[in-house]
């Protein structure tokens, strides 16, 4: 199955799907219409289509560039620079870029034995981020998703064990985010 | 010294090879390292394996030559025991005076036979597991091959701390490595280390042995129990299934022995192998065929699994149970659980070369020049060296595939063989 | 007529058992919760994150060549394929083209990496399972291949070799002398390992039946690799999205039967055979020319993008999502970690096995904490 050929088969069988503006280089990329499509899609999607490997779950934060000095000492990793010089990456924001306060969701669906992948997009506001869960669908999704809600926060509904998995008990937000302000603990130092 | 100029050229000058260079980026590349592929691929090719080969060749020759010079030990002990006796009348003591001196002379000699076991088994086994996977073992301390090493450990192991967890039970756990290591000493009272070499001459040996090895395994529970640790009391529970399961096809599998020569005392049994078939096949037992050598595999395998060693180590499995139920043990109580497993390890030698290898027996005729004793520790450490080359060989078994390894193919092999021999027997007669 | 139990009556209880973090057997800071009923395991819960460094976060204000450091990191045991899908995401997005040299260069790197790192399995499995002799002798090959990473880039670990663009240095002919060296001496060792662990009847009977994953329950859980592999899905990224001209040399997808901790095993195993294979090719084939792409910025800011490239690393499909928005830092950047998203199914493979299979099928998936934690 070459791209065009699932392109022209999704636009026919899911009309929940879109085109993406902004595609994934090289890459089929769908956008979601709505969240409460996502089950049925990948229902679909897995069943007729035969995309049953669940790749990945990812989500962006599109708030803006981070500000690194809520958690990191020394933002310039160049070491040969002198004292007080301009660091070189700090990050700013672009002119042209849409920054807003939506989290982007992916979910990336594989067919083994078609040799194709297929992304999907899904925007959701910020504030109180819910997403449906896959975990029905793909076991896969079980950790995954609770990796996104550990360092993204996002909620996905459905999920029989939403509870944090890399960061500490004891970190206090979803460190990427972008606003996200490191709470001293006890580790820190001084 | 001979003068400058006399026309003797200097040895040639090792030839270090030059760092290269990698010309496009100036970069400094380290291919100046030495992997001796072509000594892997045959060992022999170099002389430092031949030099070891002979050096080795020379050690068993010098072992001979010293055994032959000082003859068979039973006539010295016999002299001994006699000074002991003129002594005793000498000074007007009773006659039990002398026999009591005299099995506390034995009675010493067995305790160091198995502490001094320990030095070197566990040296042996180091430097045997460090050539089976291709390193060199313990080299510095000592000099030689480092002899030392276990010495040092051993003073080491002494001052150690020796730590009681807080959660554990603290007598049960200071008491646990006592009773796993008398039994074993105990045990060694009839092992006849050659012709009338034997501290106590027991008519019912075997079973003697077979009794008292089975006590240890009460220490092994005690110390997986004690420990508070949940490791080490899976290590104790596990312990009891398998030694108690073991003890079944290793008593069985000496029986066709036992019927063969007609009795338990091990001088006996030892005895009734002396002799060649046709002028030079030994009549041990392991060369009788079928029966012989099933009960050999039978009881190596089941001291194998008796001793807590690899493909049966499940009590102690380092990777599933950290170390089982010593793991909670340090310093010398800690070492006493291996001075145990050694010494059952060396017993179970010394009973394969008594039951299947002739005792002190020679293994070719005029041989016999040779003392028996020398025979009889020869065979014991050349199956020692099969103990050692199975552990590092062979992976672990499970616990459940260990018992049906048990129930279902040891035991009934056992049983089976009994029959085997009695049909020899009825037969024969 | 039906049968009591002799412990019928018998009040019994299970047993909470952490197994790790620190642990001879987790290959790292992995714990697992189980809760033991005798020996069979009535619930395990894996636990991680004790090693999260949160490399995510840190790409996000590092620059584009720094954060080919980072990726070192995550799968030590295998860096290079790491370092590799970093350079490759981040490739697509500034559209560079790699000069053939730099290609070839990667695989073979790729592929060493790839031996070394089961060289590592094959020895710690051994371990696992109680002998401990395999793992000497495959230590002594791996550390041959480390050797040659030392000659190649003076790191024998945490490589960063793989640079955008290209590679970090060109080998030189000594190098190429050495690894073919190193080839050759290699192959019938694979042999000696057959004998030694591989048709061993103990290794044999202790994972033959055990750990078994049915082909669709391994697609359902998302497992890659030789996990995947070993119960019978044909899918290798190598084969299924070629990268780095993988699809000009010869070579096999080994395939498992039942999906046993066996099969996996097996599937290793014989992966290496065929990363011999790609390697002799490699060095048979490797074209002159430059070994890094002309015009690659110092501080790269790529056009706003998304890319994502995904490689297969020694355990599995390694993955990567980078987000640009034009700045000399990632936006974002999400690993899809093997080994992470493998150690899921143990939570459901563990039960209903005893103790001691808990360390063969946890050796047989073969985990990098690195990676799972990130």
């Amino acid at each position: 199955m070459t791209q065009e050929e699932l392109l022209s088969r999704l636009s026919a069988q899911l009309p929940q799907l879109e085109k993406s503006a902004v595609g994934v280089k090289d890459y089929v990329t769908m956008r979601l219409k709505s969240a409460s499509d996502l089950p049925v899609v990948a229902e679909i999607l897995k069943n007729e289509l035969g995309f049953d490997y669940f790749e990945i779950v990812s989500a962006t934060d599109w708030l803006g560039p981070v500000k690194p000095e809520g958690y990191i000492r020394n933002p310039n990793p160049n070491v040969f620079l002198p004292e007080g010089a301009t660091p070189q990456n700090m990050p700013g924001a672009t002119p042209g870029v849409h920054y807003r306060p939506v989290f982007e969701l992916l979910w990336v669906l594989a067919n083994i034995k078609e040799k194709i992948r297929v992304f999907l997009r899904l925007e959701i506001p910020r504030d109180n981020a819910e997403a449906p869960s896959l975990t029905g669908l793909f076991k896969a999704a079980d950790w995954q998703e609770r990796e996104v809600f550990d360092l993204m926060g996002i909620r996905f509904a459905g999920h029989p064990n939403l509870i944090k998995i890399l960061t500490p008990d004891f970190t206090v937000g979803h460190p990427l985010r972008k606003d996200y302000v490191h709470v001293k603990d006890k580790y820190d130092e001084d | 010294m001979t003068a400058s100029g006399s026309g003797q050229a200097p040895p040639p000058k090792k030839v270090i090879p030059d760092p290269v260079f990698n010309e496009k980026n100036g970069r400094l590349l380290k291919d100046t390292r030495y992997w001796p592929t072509e000594v892997w691929a045959n060992p022999w090719a170099s002389p430092a394996y031949r030099r070891g080969a002979m050096l080795l060749i020379g050690i068993i020759g010098a072992i001979f030559a010293t055994g032959w010079m000082i003859g068979e030990l039973a006539p010295l002990g016999d002299t001994l025991y006699q000074l002991i006796a003129s002594v005793a009348s000498a000074g007007g003591l009773p006659q039990t005076a002398t026999e009591a001196t005299w099995i506390m002379i034995k009675a010493l000699i067995i305790l160091h036979v198995v502490l001094i076991n320990g030095l070197w088994a566990v040296w042996w086994e180091r430097k045997i597991s460090a050539h089976i996977q291709s390193r060199v073992g313990p080299t510095y301390a000592g000099g030689f091959h480092g002899w030392a090493q276990t010495i040092l450990d051993g003073i080491k192991l002494l001052l150690k701390e020796d730590i009681t967890p807080a959660v554990a039970d603290k007598w049960v756990h200071a008491l646990a490595p006592a009773i796993v290591v008398v039994p074993v000493i105990i045990a060694f009272a009839p092992v006849s280390f050659g012709s009338q070499l034997a501290a106590a001459d027991i008519d019912v040996g075997v079973l003697y042995i077979f009794a008292f090895a089975g006590i240890s395994v009460i220490g092994v529970v005690m110390g997986g129990w004690a420990s508070g640790n949940k490791y080490s009391l899976l290590g104790g529970l596990r312990a009891t299934a398998q030694l108690v399961s073991y003890e079944l096809p290793r008593g069985f599998s000496v029986v066709p022995v036992i019927m063969f020569s007609g009795s338990l005392d091990l001088s006996v049994i030892a005895h009734a192998q002396a002799g060649y078939w046709l002028g030079f096949i030994p009549k041990w037992f392991i060369f009788y065929p079928l029966v012989g050598q099933l009960a050999f595999i039978i009881f190596l395998i089941a001291s194998v699994a008796e001793t807590n060693r690899t493909p049966f180590d499940i009590p102690e499995a380092e990777s599933e149970l950290v170390s089982g139920f010593h793991t909670e043990y340090s310093g010398m109580k800690w070492s006493m659980f291996f001075l145990t497993e050694y010494g059952y390890v060396l017993l179970a030698c010394f009973l394969l070369a008594t039951f299947f290898l002739g005792g002190g027996a020679a293994p070719l005729p005029g041989l016999e020049i040779i003392p028996s004793w020398i025979w009889m520790l020869g065979k014991a450490m050349a199956m020692m060296f099969v103990f050692l080359w199975v552990r590092w060989t062979f992976p672990r078994f499970r616990a459940d595939q260990l018992m049906d390894f048990n129930w279902k193919f040891l035991l009934p092999w056992s049983f089976a063989n009994i029959a085997f021999a009695a049909a020899a027997l009825l037969y024969l007669s | 007529m039906t049968r009591t139990s002799p412990l019928a009556g018998v009040k019994t209880d299970t047993l909470f058992v952490n197994l790790g973090p620190q642990h001879p057997s987790t290959h790292g800071v992995l714990r697992v919760g189980l809760t033991i009923d005798g020996e069979v395991i009535t619930k395990a819960v894996p636990d991680i994150g004790y090693l999260h460094r949160g490399t995510s976060k840190l790409a996000e204000v590092r620059g584009y060549h720094h954060c080919v450091v980072l990726t070192d990191r995550w799968d030590y045991v295998s860096a290079m394929p790491n370092n590799l899908v970093f350079c490759l995401a981040a490739e697509k997005l500034m559209g560079l083209k790699i000069p053939p040299r730099a290609k070839a260069l990667r695989v073979l790197m790729c592929e060493l990496n790839r031996i070394a790192s089961h060289l590592l399995f094959f020895g710690t499995y051994g371990i696992d399972l109680g002998a401990f002799t395999p793992f000497l002798y495959a230590f002594r090959e791996r550390e041959m291949v480390l050797d040659l990473f030392e000659m190649c880039c003076g790191a024998r670990l945490t490589y960063n070799y793989i640079r955008l663009g290209g590679v970090m240095v060109d080998v030189g002919d000594n190098w190429i002398a050495k690894t073919k060296e190193f080839i050759e001496y290699f192959k019938p060792r694979l042999d000696e390992y057959d004998t030694l662990l591989t048709y061993n009847p103990i290794f044999m009977v202790r994972t033959r039946e055990v750990g078994k994953i049915a082909a669709e329950v391994a697609v359902n859980w998302g497992l890659s690799g030789p996990n995947l592999r070993g119960s019978g899905v044909n899918y290798d990224v190598r084969k299924a999205d070629p990268y780095c001209g993988y699809e000009q040399y010869d070579f096999e997808v080994p395939l498992g039967k039942s999906g046993s901790c066996w099969d996996r095993y097996f599937c290793r195993v014989s992966e290496m055979r065929q990363s011999v294979r790609l390697c002799e090719q490699v060095l048979a084939t490797l074209p002159p020319g430059e070994f890094m792409a002309m015009g690659v910025a110092k501080v790269p800011k790529p056009a706003a993008g998304e890319a994502y490239a995904h490689v297969e690393g020694a355990r599995g499909d390694l993955g990567i999502y980078l987000v640009s928005d034009g700045q000399a830092s990632p936006y974002r950047m999400h690993v899809r970690a093997p080994s992470f998203i493998n150690l899921a199914i143990l939570q459901e493979m563990l039960v209903g096995n005893k103790v001691s299979d808990v360390i063969a099928i946890l050796g047989s998936i073969d985990i990098v904490l690195g990676e799972v934690d990130r």
